[in-house]
């Protein structure tokens, strides 16, 4: 049996390819061994942040446009500027239909801030993290309460109060710093330390104790008019869950992600998924692919190993979305960077001691960072002979040539050179 | 002392993405998650088995913490080994004893089935078996057979067998045994249409149900036995029950730490032995069915990577509109669900799934595992059938 599509990788750029693939009719698995690096991000997608030197990149179709021009080997340049922008009207189309609005600031990146109080340019919030209404409460100064729940350890609300203070969009707003206890919940035996952002979430999809808990935020909020909480305000429900809290405390609610897992992510993933079965597709969770036969520049077949035993699937298209380092896609090994089931080309320079820098924090961010596959022009993957495999194409992290913290851009890289692969494999085979 | 193979507690990177997908800490709080039962408890207890705390006696060895883990911890692995190597168990435990031995309690119920099965239903009974045996006075049994399959199978079935060249052993497990001949009869049909010939072997429980209760040194001796038998054969073998294979493949290995390199290679979940067969080209005549049905993945189908095998198989069937459920546990877990202290956690696990099956609104729902064919069966109106089941039913006669 031979599949129109294999993806191996269910992260964000592997769901995008997916859905894509799928909804234009095509035969689609998706194999998968672990999660995805959703569970461990902002649940923003980040389109272009940052410039070569740094700075805030206000525009990012704009900058998109000029980094097209002058650098050749960015994905974005081999991408394409029209496939980008159909690429992200797509992810909101589909994440929409799962109930999962997503904000934008027109032409114009917003600001998200990360667990521990930094703020970073993004292009695309759920909106609890990015809404025209938040906006205006910025720009009015309203005064804002920060949040934590008595007992959960994994977010600290004076740390983020004192770090976004120092950033200019919050210098002359009043912020105070609050806590709430959580109801008692039945039959618990934990104790409130042990609870995780998962737990809290869970809690808040029962919807049994919003009322309580908007009596809290009532209490701790003070006259605030907008406050933020951990981002665990329900997973499925969420949307509503919010628009009840805040009809009932009359107030602005914000969402900042915890420490992982984040909720945020997961409402991502879990979306993702939900629109790649509604169109027919397979997901094969906890499998891995460990090798791939390559002949004539062609993959012939790809493996996994079960006790002991490799199985072949067959696929007239492949599409390469195991991630970096994190997810296993890249492994680094004493004599070199390697790409972990076909053993590709990568741009993994030797000696080791170039890979990163001394400094953890520097802004030149690490080189290891610009490490993946080489790929030609239309995303396909090369041999370390050099020649292009027709029937392989690379999406996301795997692939080499761009740094997604550096230049804040790996969410708008995945859905981009996922969906530019699937418009690639579906105009081949529909033909 | 640590064996070096067992560290894979020591790869766990404190992520938690593993208790997010435990559908017992989705369900209570009475259970703190496989991350910190696993990895995280693991290393108090190596230091003191004493510090083994009851609530791991929540997990129901879905796996599904293995399917989520990015760092391939054997997290469930972990948890059932704490479970029963630590805390030694010596006093009698009549329900556990009993509820654990299929073989046992299988070849006695089948001589007198209609007793039997008359005599689970009455009211009185349940209430016996709800106060004295702890078990849920609503939970419905799998009803009875008369006699066993081994029997039908050498009175009637063996003769039919022979003019076949190709051959293949059937592990037929308990269920086919005592409960449900016919699933056995439609496995014979397919695999004639295919030109197999059907040989079974002698068998015992495959030791998953000895496993969940505890009982590793009477699981062992069946797996002692299991590998004899099945070692000798030189055929290929299939099993329909992805829980038999599951342990027949892996947990006689992993979990008990036996020798099964005599066959492995040659077993397979029926699912995945059809779809080699089929891509092939050894594809049995079939007619258009017509039917719409969801299709429910079972846990350890899923950990053994056989849900892909099972959806080929099934989209090979003419006429057969397939909806996929998202991946939900139905909460039975084997014996688990049959238990007064777990009925209420096994319940509130499924109903996310029981919920996604009404919404299918479909007129079967398929599934390879028997007892999530129970708790389905049980918990909404639909019949549920076994992939199986549907190819025999297309079969041109
Ligand atoms: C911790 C972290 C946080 C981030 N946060 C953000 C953010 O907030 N915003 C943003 O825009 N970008 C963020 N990024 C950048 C990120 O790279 C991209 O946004 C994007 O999520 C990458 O998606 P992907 O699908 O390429 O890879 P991944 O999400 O890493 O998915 C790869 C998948 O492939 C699977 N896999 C790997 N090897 C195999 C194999 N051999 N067989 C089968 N499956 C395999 C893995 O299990 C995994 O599920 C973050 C990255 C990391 C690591
Ligand atoms: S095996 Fe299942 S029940 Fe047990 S810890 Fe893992 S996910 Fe939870
Ligand atoms: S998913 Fe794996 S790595 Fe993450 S906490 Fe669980 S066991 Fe540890």
């Amino acid at each position: 049996m031979i599949y129109d599509c294999v993806i191996i990788g269910g992260g964000l750029a592997g769901l995008t390819c997916g859905i894509k693939c799928a909804k234009e009719g095509l035969h689609t698995v998706i194999i998968s061994g672990g999660m995805n690096s959703l569970h461990f991000s902002s649940g923003s997608i980040d389109l272009a942040g940052y410039t070569e030197k740094g700075a805030i990149v206000k525009k990012p179709f704009e900058y998109i446009k000029d980094l097209i021009k002058s650098n050749k080997e960015h994905p974005y340049t081999k991408i394409g500027l029209s496939s980008i922008k159909k690429s992200i009207d797509f992810f909101i189309d589909e994440l929409a239909s799962d109930n999962i609005p997503l904000n934008n600031n027109g032409e114009y990146n917003h600001f998200r801030v990360t667990p521990l109080g930094a703020v970073k340019p993004t292009y695309l919030s759920q909106e609890s993290v990015y809404s025209s209404k938040g906006k205006e409460i910025i720009k009015s100064k309203g005064k804002i309460a920060i949040l934590n729940f008595k007992g959960f350890r994994d977010y600290y609300a004076e740390q983020t109060a004192a770090n976004i203070k120092n950033h200019p969009i919050f210098q002359d707003i009043e912020i105070t710093v609050g806590s709430i206890s959580l109801p008692y919940y039945h039959k618990t035996e934990k104790n409130l330390h042990e609870f995780r952002s998962i737990d809290i979430s869970r809690i808040f999809e029962t919807e049994k104790y919003l009322p309580r808990i908007a009596e809290e935020i009532k209490r701790a909020a003070g006259d605030a008019v907008a406050i933020s909480l951990p981002a665990f305000i329900g997973i499925k429900n969420y949307k509503s869950i919010r628009q009840k809290l805040e009809a009932m405390t009359g107030k602005f609610i914000y969402e900042i992600p915890t420490l992982p897992p984040s909720i945020l992510g997961l409402r991502i993933d879990h979306a993702l998924k939900d629109r790649f079965f509604s169109y027919g597709g397979e997901y094969i969770a906890g499998e891995k692919i460990v090798s791939g036969k390559i002949n004539k520049n062609e993959v012939e077949s790809i493996s996994t190993l079960n006790e002991g035993r490799l199985s072949e699937i067959k696929s007239k298209y492949y599409v390469l979305a195991t991630g970096s380092f994190f997810s296993g896609g890249l492994q680094s090994r004493l004599e070199g960077i390697s790409e972990t089931i076909f053993d590709l080309a990568t741009n993994g320079t030797n000696p080791r001691n170039k890979w990163y820098s001394k400094n953890f924090f520097d802004k030149k961010s690490h080189p290891f960072l610009n490490f993946g596959v080489v790929t030609d022009k239309n995303l396909n993957a090369k041999t370390k002979e050099g020649k292009a495999i027709k029937n392989l194409l690379c999406a996301g992290a795997i692939i080499g040539g761009y740094n997604p913290i550096k230049e804040g851009c790996g969410g708008g890289v995945a859905i981009a050179s996922a969906y530019k692969c699937a418009e690639l494999i579906a105009k081949d085979l529909k033909k | 002392m640590i064996k070096l193979e067992n560290i894979s507690f020591d790869h766990c990177i404190k992520c938690t993405v593993c208790t997010m997908y435990c559908p017992v800490a989705q369900a209570t709080h009475l259970f703190p998650g496989p991350k910190q039962s696993g990895p995280d408890a693991e290393r108090l207890r190596i230091k003191n088995p004493e510090l083994v705390d009851s609530s791991l006696k929540y997990c129901t060895n879905c796996k599904r913490c293995e399917i989520a883990c990015p760092s391939n911890v054997k997290i469930a692995e972990i948890i059932q080994k704490a479970k029963w190597n630590y805390v030694k168990i010596h006093w009698f435990r009549p329900r556990d004893f009993f509820m654990s031995r299929t073989d046992l309690v299988g070849s006695i119920t089948t001589i007198v089935s209609t007793i039997t099965n008359f005599v689970v239903n009455l009211k009185i009974t349940r209430a016996f078996m709800h106060i004295f045996l702890k078990i849920p006075f609503t939970r419905q049994f799998p009803p009875y057979a008369k006699g066993t399959f081994k029997k039908l199978y050498e009175k009637k079935i063996s003769k039919t067998q022979r003019p076949f060249e190709k051959r293949v052993a059937f592990f037929h497990g308990c269920y086919i045994n005592y409960n449900n001949h016919s699933l056995g009869q439609d496995l014979i049909r397919v695999m004639n249409a295919m030109g197999y010939g059907v040989d079974i072997v002698k068998e015992k429980c495959c030791g998953v149900p000895l496993i969940a209760n505890g009982y590793i040194e009477k699981a062992k001796k069946n797996a002692k036995f299991n590998i004899a038998h099945l070692s000798k054969t030189e055929t290929p073998i299939v099993s329909t029950s992805s829980s038999c294979s599951y342990a027949l493949l892996h947990e006689y290995k992993e979990f008990l730490e036996m020798d099964n390199s005599g066959y492995i290679s040659r077993l397979d979940y029926i699912t995945k032995f059809i779809y080699d067969e089929f891509s092939r080209g050894n594809i049995p005549k079939m007619k258009p069915l017509g039917i719409r049905a969801a299709y429910h993945s079972p846990c350890h189908l899923e950990r053994m990577g056989g849900v892909m095998y099972t959806l080929g198989v099934l989209k090979k069937i003419p006429g057969l509109e397939l909806v996929i459920l998202n991946s939900e546990c139905c909460g039975i877990a084997g014996t688990y669900g049959f238990k007064n202290e777990n009925y209420e956690i096994s319940q509130a696990i499924g109903s996310a799934l029981f919920k996604l099956i009404d919404n299918a609104n479909p007129e079967f729902v398929i599934t390879d595992c028997e007892t999530c064919t129970m708790q389905i069966e049980m918990n909404t109106k639909y019949k549920v059938l076994h992939p199986v089941t549907l190819i025999a039913m297309a079969l041109k006669e």
